[in-house]
C-alpha cells in the first residue's frame, strides 16, 4: 500500500494509484528554476497534484506557525501555490506525463480552520490558479480541472479511501 | 447597577424547560429560525422596561403581552401548545438575588398572568433598549401619535425604540468611550443624526438626508449612535439587539462587534440573535482576554421543545447552525470536486 509521510501527517494510499514525490532535488533536478508540488498521484481517470502543509505538526515553530496562518489568511499563500502548481503542470507537459485531467489539492494540517474559512480559501484558489479561461469560461485545453483546500478532518470525510492522520497521536 | 443573571422558562412558547445562566457581558443567541431565539429577547427586555417610566405601570404581564402581542391579546397563547393543559412560569434572577416571576396557563386570557417579586424587582432600574430585526425610524413619524389613537398591529418593542431614539442628547460633557464609539459609528455611517420633529435626517457634506433615502443597514447604526449620544446606552444598561446583520454589509460587521464588544468593556450587557456567520466569527476574533462573551445555542431536542447549550468557547460552540450551514456548502464543493474517487 503506497504511504505518503509529510511532517506529521501520514496518508495510506489505495492499491489502485501511483504516488511520486515530486518535490524531490535528486529526481526533479531543474528546483533551482522551477517550483514543485509535493507529490504527484496518479488515478485511473486523473492526475492529481498534491501539496501538504503542517502548521500544526508538533515540531512546527510558534514563529513559523504564525507566518503560515498569516500568508494563508491575507490570500498571499496563494502567489506561492499557484507558482507551485503551473511549474509543477509546465514540467509535466514538456515531460509528456500530462496525459489526464489534473486536480489539485492543497492539504493543511490545521484543525483550527473551520468550513466558512475553507470555502473561501479554495475559491480564492481556483482564481489565481486560475480554473477558468478569459471571461470566466472554461479553458479549450484545461490544465487544471478543479482544485480544493482541505484539513485533515474535511480529507477524512471525503476521501474514505485515503485516510490521513497525524503521526504524533 | 445590577445585571441579569438566569432565566427560567417552563412550557412557554416553544421550551418546555430552560434553565439558562446568563453572561454579564455580551450573550450571543444562536439557533435555526422557530428554536426561541428572539422570544428569549423579548422576555428579558418586558422585565427591564418595567423598572421605568410608564412601563413600570404596565406591570410584568401587561408588558410581555404588549411585546409579544398574541391575538386578542391573550397571554395564554403563549403557552406552550401541547395536547394537555400547560401551566407556564418564567422567572428572571439579577445580581443581587432579585427574583421576578409570572404564572400563567393556556387558558389565561388577557394579561392576567400572576406575577411575583415584582415590587422589589421595580425597585432598582434597569434601563435597556430593543433594536428590532426590521428599522423603524424611517417610519416614525406619525407613528407614535397613531399607535396612541389606534389599535395596530405592531409590537410594542417597535414603539418603545423609536421613543428611545427621541430622547434628547444627554447633558453634560461626552466621556471618552461615548466619544471614541461615536466617531467610529460617524465613520461607518459617514455623518451625524439629527432630529426635526419627528424626522431623523443623516447630516454630512452632502446635507441633511432623510432616513428614508439611507439603507436600512446604515439605519440601523445611525440609531445605535442615537443611543448612545442619548445615553441609554451606559454603564448598567441593558442592549437586546435581535439579528444586528440584517440589511448590514458584511464589510460593516467587523465595526459592529467592536461596537458591541467596547459598549460590554464600559459595562453595558448585551443580548443578541444572529443568523450570520461572518457576525460570530468577528467575536471570534476580536474578542479581547477580559472580554466576557457567552455563546447560547437553541435547538430543538427529540421531544421538539427546544433546550439551550452554552459555552464561551467559540469552537465549543454545539451544535452551531451557523457553522452547520457553511459545512453543507464546503461538503457540497468537495463532492462536486472529489466525485467518482
Amino acid at each position: 500500500m503506497p504511504i505518503i509521510i509529510e511532517k506529521d501527517i501520514q496518508i495510506n494510499l489505495p492499491n489502485y494509484v501511483i504516488v511520486r514525490r515530486f518535490d524531490d532535488e535528486s529526481t526533479h533536478c531543474l528546483s533551482h528554476c522551477m517550483k514543485a508540488v509535493d507529490y504527484i498521484i496518479e488515478m485511473a481517470d486523473r492526475i492529481v497534484f498534491l501539496e501538504i502543509k503542517d502548521p500544526d505538526n508538533p515540531n512546527a515553530t510558534h514563529k513559523d506557525r504564525n507566518k503560515f496562518f498569516k500568508e494563508l489568511h491575507s490570500g498571499t499563500i496563494d502567489n506561492n501555490l499557484k507558482t507551485k502548481f503551473r511549474d509543477s503542470f509546465l514540467y509535466e507537459w514538456a515531460c509528456g506525463r500530462t496525459t489526464k485531467p489534473i486536480h489539485f489539492w492543497f492539504l493543511i494540517g490545521a484543525e483550527n480552520l473551520d468550513s466558512g474559512q475553507l470555502v473561501r480559501r479554495t475559491e480564492s484558489l481556483k482564481i489565481q490558479l486560475p480554473i477558468n479561461g478569459p471571461g470566466g469560461k472554461p479553458w479549450r485545453n484545461a490544465f487544471v480541472v478543479d482544485c480544493e483546500v482541505m484539513n485533515l478532518s474535511a480529507w477524512n470525510r471525503q476521501l474514505l479511501n485515503f485516510p490521513a492522520k497525524r503521526i504524533s497521536t | 447597577m445590577s445585571k441579569l443573571i438566569q432565566i427560567k422558562l417552563e412550557n412557554f412558547t416553544a421550551f418546555a424547560y430552560l434553565d439558562q445562566t446568563l453572561s454579564q457581558g455580551v450573550n450571543v443567541l444562536i439557533g435555526v429560525n422557530g428554536t426561541g431565539k428572539t422570544h428569549l429577547l423579548k422576555i428579558l427586555y418586558a422585565a427591564c422596561s418595567i423598572t421605568v417610566g410608564e412601563d413600570a405601570e404596565k406591570g410584568f404581564g401587561q408588558k410581555l403581552r404588549n411585546v409579544f402581542n398574541p391575538y386578542e391579546g391573550r397571554i395564554g397563547r403563549l403557552s406552550r401548545r401541547d395536547s394537555k393543559s400547560a401551566n407556564t412560569k418564567i422567572i428572571i434572577t439579577r445580581s443581587g438575588g432579585s427574583k421576578i416571576a409570572a404564572n400563567f396557563s393556556n387558558h389565561t386570557k388577557s394579561s392576567d398572568a400572576k406575577i411575583s417579586g415584582e415590587l422589589r424587582w421595580q425597585k432598582e432600574k434597569l434601563i435597556s433598549a430593543y433594536i428590532p430585526v426590521k428599522e423603524i425610524l424611517a417610519h416614525a413619524p406619525g407613528f407614535l401619535s397613531t399607535v396612541s389613537k389606534r389599535e395596530i398591529a405592531f409590537e410594542e418593542i417597535y414603539v418603545d425604540i423609536i421613543k428611545s431614539a427621541f430622547l434628547p442628547k444627554l447633558m453634560g460633557p461626552i466621556d471618552q468611550y461615548r466619544s471614541k464609539l461615536l466617531h467610529a459609528l460617524q465613520e461607518a455611517i459617514d455623518g451625524k443624526v439629527i432630529i426635526k420633529g419627528e424626522y431623523f435626517f443623516l447630516k454630512n457634506k452632502q446635507g441633511d438626508l432623510e432616513f428614508t433615502l439611507l439603507s436600512e443597514g446604515v439605519r440601523k447604526l445611525a440609531l445605535i449612535w442615537l443611543l448612545i449620544q442619548n445615553g441609554t446606552l451606559l454603564s448598567g444598561s441593558i442592549l437586546f439587539w435581535d439579528e444586528p446583520e440584517a440589511n448590514l454589509n458584511p464589510a460593516l460587521m467587523g465595526k459592529v462587534v467592536e461596537v458591541i464588544l467596547e459598549l460590554q468593556r464600559q459595562g453595558v450587557q448585551v443580548f443578541l440573535t444572529t443568523h450570520n456567520y461572518v457576525l460570530l466569527k468577528e467575536f471570534d476574533l476580536r474578542k479581547k482576554i477580559n472580554d466576557k462573551i457567552q455563546y447560547i445555542s437553541l435547538f430543538r431536542d427529540e421531544f421538539d421543545a427546544v433546550s439551550a447549550k452554552s459555552t464561551e468557547d467559540y469552537l465549543s460552540i454545539n451544535p452551531n447552525a451557523i457553522a452547520g450551514t457553511f459545512d453543507d456548502i464546503y461538503d457540497q464543493e468537495l463532492k462536486r470536486s472529489l466525485a467518482g474517487i
